[in-house]
């Protein structure tokens, strides 16, 4: 019942340009306490977004610019209003203002108040330039892959740049966590949730990083899960470990999983700012830290390159090479196959 | 129906079964194939596992900081050569390489009559905050450094790379890049005016040519027990120094077991350097070529504290009465440093009746601990610990002087 006064109020509202900034408060209010099933719930919506939208575009061709008064009329106040009309002409392409406005109700229909929409506009203003079809089909997308209610919303408007990424990219880094991972359905959620920003990660980066963390640490999903792991970046990540593993603090478990003493958590190692990791994992003085990154970041250099023309080249020694650059060498040969990996599969 | 489909099935499942191994419960079952070696591991991994076995326990609460410090990039220092000229170094001071050696010397004995006002900032090459100067400075040292050496290295934390010398027009190279805290025993053998100087173990040349930059020496001899490492010794001096301070009266180059000295040539040498072969720490975890921690070197390494003492015992009869001996290693190992050093001492008056006096090192620590770290509480010699701000050593150093 609570819905179908939504359905009205929106329908209501967008036909009739009706400037109703409390309605929309409103309807993010029935919208909870909706006790349809959200699918549903959802699927309404989006036929009613469709509707808007060709309604919108059936007036678009009545007035095809975007003026300040249809942005005050979807609810902004007029300083964000005078903001993002700015903000949008100035952006590059007469295409550009044209779908704006099927976007931005596209962002309300989500449920954000003005307020966070403007904000998000602000962040990444490249959401412009998304088509309001392609925002519907990502947002769906997204309800799909585990996100709830809630969580969409508090994603969307800290990391809006995840409607940037084309549906392609977001399924593949799925696919990558799912099959090639082998993450769980829902871990792969929470990896989305915690860290959004992995689906805009190159692929080998992100095989690169999940390998080290699995095979050089010994560090399995869930942990990784946990401390979310994916927030970090991969560089940061190497040399806090390596500094670690260099100092006799962390060892790589051998193919049984032991080691001889106990390895600190990946919490410890990745959750704690950098003064304390110092201080109290690794014990040694930030002078110390300083001068390891900088000595790390010319090995990695140094590797890069001879990786390089050691692939123009393609020796059989290489790996003779690449071993000597570190010292868990049994380790390193595991990690160096792409299909290593593979064989840790279980059933 | 379901019945024919499972026998079906099961005959299919058994006939992919190779043998029983898999059908015989696991309590059951005999290991087929043992094992007959070790899994193979490189040299590099057996050498980490014995420090980190050793050290630990030895070196406490220091290992980590130096572990770290040993399996990352070393730093090198450039021993300028006097008898070449060209820009190059000039290009490395503007680049903020300041040698260490004056560096500490006037920081031990700073010009100004106050000795409580410190240093003069352009000359302090490291940033690190110094308290305990003024002991250093309120007397002058007892003990006298070979002079004319000096050595570029970059400040503290600076993690630039050397770039390789390049001949002056008569073909001769600017400088040597080794690792700075080398240069310590050539310093501390104090080498003055018509010394007659053995190197025991010269071989490849970096301590022999800093030896010869003193040019204080009037009869150097270089000694390798190796034949290919004294040929590289020789192509080193000859790429330094002109030929005409290589001549026979002035050089000698050998390639004798350095352990019969005692029976070549006894009392003859004002000052012997005796830079043993050890475990070459820094080598031994990074390189696996010509590493002695691999299998077949076993015998080798587990003899080298007897070849060290010997080599040392050899060293003592080669020097005169009076004359200095230096013993040097590059290892933190303390049975292959101080142990055979006071076995060497101990074989050196029960055979030979000859008194040893061990000359401290502690000046020497204190006028250059901004560009080293050393060893705390050493009882016997000192030693330059590897740490990455200061990536260099390790290095042991102790001084012998003959009494009798």
């Amino acid at each position: 019942m609570g819905t179908r006064v939504v359905l009205l109020q929106v329908l209501r509202q967008k036909l009739n340009y009706v400037p109703s900034s409390t309605s929309i408060p409103v309807q993010f209010k029935t919208f909870k306490t909706s006790n349809l099933p959200l699918s549903l719930s959802c699927r309404l919506l989006c036929s009613v977004s469709n509707q808007t939208s060709s309604v919108l575009q059936h007036n678009k061709r009545n007035s095809p610019e975007l003026s300040l008064r249809s942005l005050l009329d979807m609810g902004f106040t007029e300083y964000q209003a005078e903001q993002l009309y700015d903000s949008i002409s100035r952006m590059k392409g007469r295409n550009a203002a044209k779908h704006v406005l099927s976007t931005l109700s596209a962002l309300f229909v989500l449920g954000l108040n003005p307020t966070t929409v403007h904000k998000l506009l602000d962040k990444c203003p490249e959401l412009c330039a998304v088509k309001e079809m392609q925002l519907q089909q990502r947002i769906t997308q997204l309800r799909r892959l585990g996100f709830v209610e809630g969580s969409l919303q508090r994603t969307v408007s800290h990391y809006p740049k995840i409607l940037t990424v084309p549906i392609k990219s977001v399924k593949s880094v799925v696919q990558f966590l799912r099959e090639k991972c082998l993450f769980t359905t829902q871990q792969v959620a929470e990896i989305l949730r915690d860290s959004p920003a992995v689906v805009l990660e190159d692929l080998d980066q992100l095989e690169y990083k999940f390998q080290y963390v699995y095979f050089r640490m010994g560090v399995k999903q869930a942990e990784m899960v946990k401390f979310r792991l994916f927030r970090f970046s991969l560089d940061d990540l190497r040399c806090r470990h390596t500094f670690l593993e260099r100092r006799g603090l962390y060892q790589t478990p051998d193919k049984k999983g032991q080691t001889t003493m106990i390895n600190p958590k990946l919490d410890r190692i990745l959750n704690v700012d950098e003064g304390t990791f110092i201080a109290d994992v690794a014990q040694a003085s930030p002078e110390e830290y300083d001068v390891f990154q900088k000595l790390l970041a010319r090995e990695w250099k140094d590797e890069e390159f001879e990786h390089g023309s050691i692939e123009s080249y393609s020796e059989d020694d290489d790996d003779d090479d690449e071993e000597e650059e570190e010292e868990d060498d049994e380790e390193e040969e595991e990690t160096r196959g792409k299909s290593g990996y593979n064989k840790k599969k279980k059933k | 129906m379901a019945m024919g489909l499972f026998l079906d099935t099961s005959r299919v499942i058994l006939s992919r079964v190779k043998d029983l191994r898999a059908l015989t419960p696991k309590r059951h079952r005999v290991k087929g194939k043992w094992a007959a070696t070790h899994p193979k591991q490189p040299p590099t991994r057996m050498a980490l596992q014995h420090f980190d076995a050793t050290y630990s326990a030895q070196l406490g609460a220091l290992w980590p900081s130096i572990r770290v410090a040993l399996l990352s990039e070393r730093k090198y220092g450039a021993l300028l050569n006097h008898f070449s000229h060209n820009l190059d170094v000039e290009e490395l001071q503007a680049r903020g390489c300041k040698d260490f050696i004056s560096n500490g010397e006037a920081f031990m004995f700073p010009a100004s009559a106050d000795h409580r006002s410190e240093f003069r900032p352009e000359e302090d090459s490291s940033s690190v905050s110094t308290v305990n100067h003024g002991g250093g400075s309120q007397q002058p040292s007892p003990l006298r450094l070979s002079p004319n050496i000096r050595c570029l290295v970059f400040p503290r934390g600076d993690v630039t790379r050397f770039r390789p010398a390049r001949p002056d027009k008569f073909g001769l190279l600017s400088y040597y890049l080794l690792d700075a805290a080398s240069i310590l025993p050539c310093l501390a053998l104090d080498v003055q005016e018509s010394h007659t100087v053995l190197d025991l173990c010269a071989a490849p040349g970096g301590k022999a040519l800093a030896l010869l930059q003193t040019q204080s020496v009037r009869f150097l001899c270089a000694n390798d027990s190796s034949v290919s490492r004294t040929s590289r010794l020789k192509r080193v001096l000859h790429s330094y120094v002109p030929k005409a301070l290589l001549t026979d009266d002035k050089l000698r180059i050998t390639s004798f077991d350095g352990t019969i000295w005692g029976e070549i040539e006894r009392n003859s040498f004002d000052r012997v350097l005796v830079d043993v072969p050890c475990n070459t720490d820094r080598h031994s975890l990074m390189e696996n070529d010509n590493n002695i921690f691999s299998r077949s070197r076993i015998g080798e390494r587990r003899s080298l504290p007897k070849l060290q003492a010997e080599l040392l015992l050899a060293g003592i009869l080669a020097a005169c009465p009076g004359g200095d001996v230096l013993y040097s290693t590059c290892t933190l190992s303390a049975n292959q440093n101080q142990a055979v050093v006071q076995q060497a001492v101990q074989l050196a008056e029960e055979q030979h009746g000859i008194q040893l006096q061990v000359i401290s090192l502690c000046p020497l620590t204190q006028m250059f601990s901004n560009t080293f770290h050393f060893a705390p509480n050493l009882h016997l010699g000192e030693m330059v610990i590897p740490h990455l701000a200061a990536n260099f050593g390790p290095i042991y150093l102790c001084k012998l002087r003959r009494l009798t």
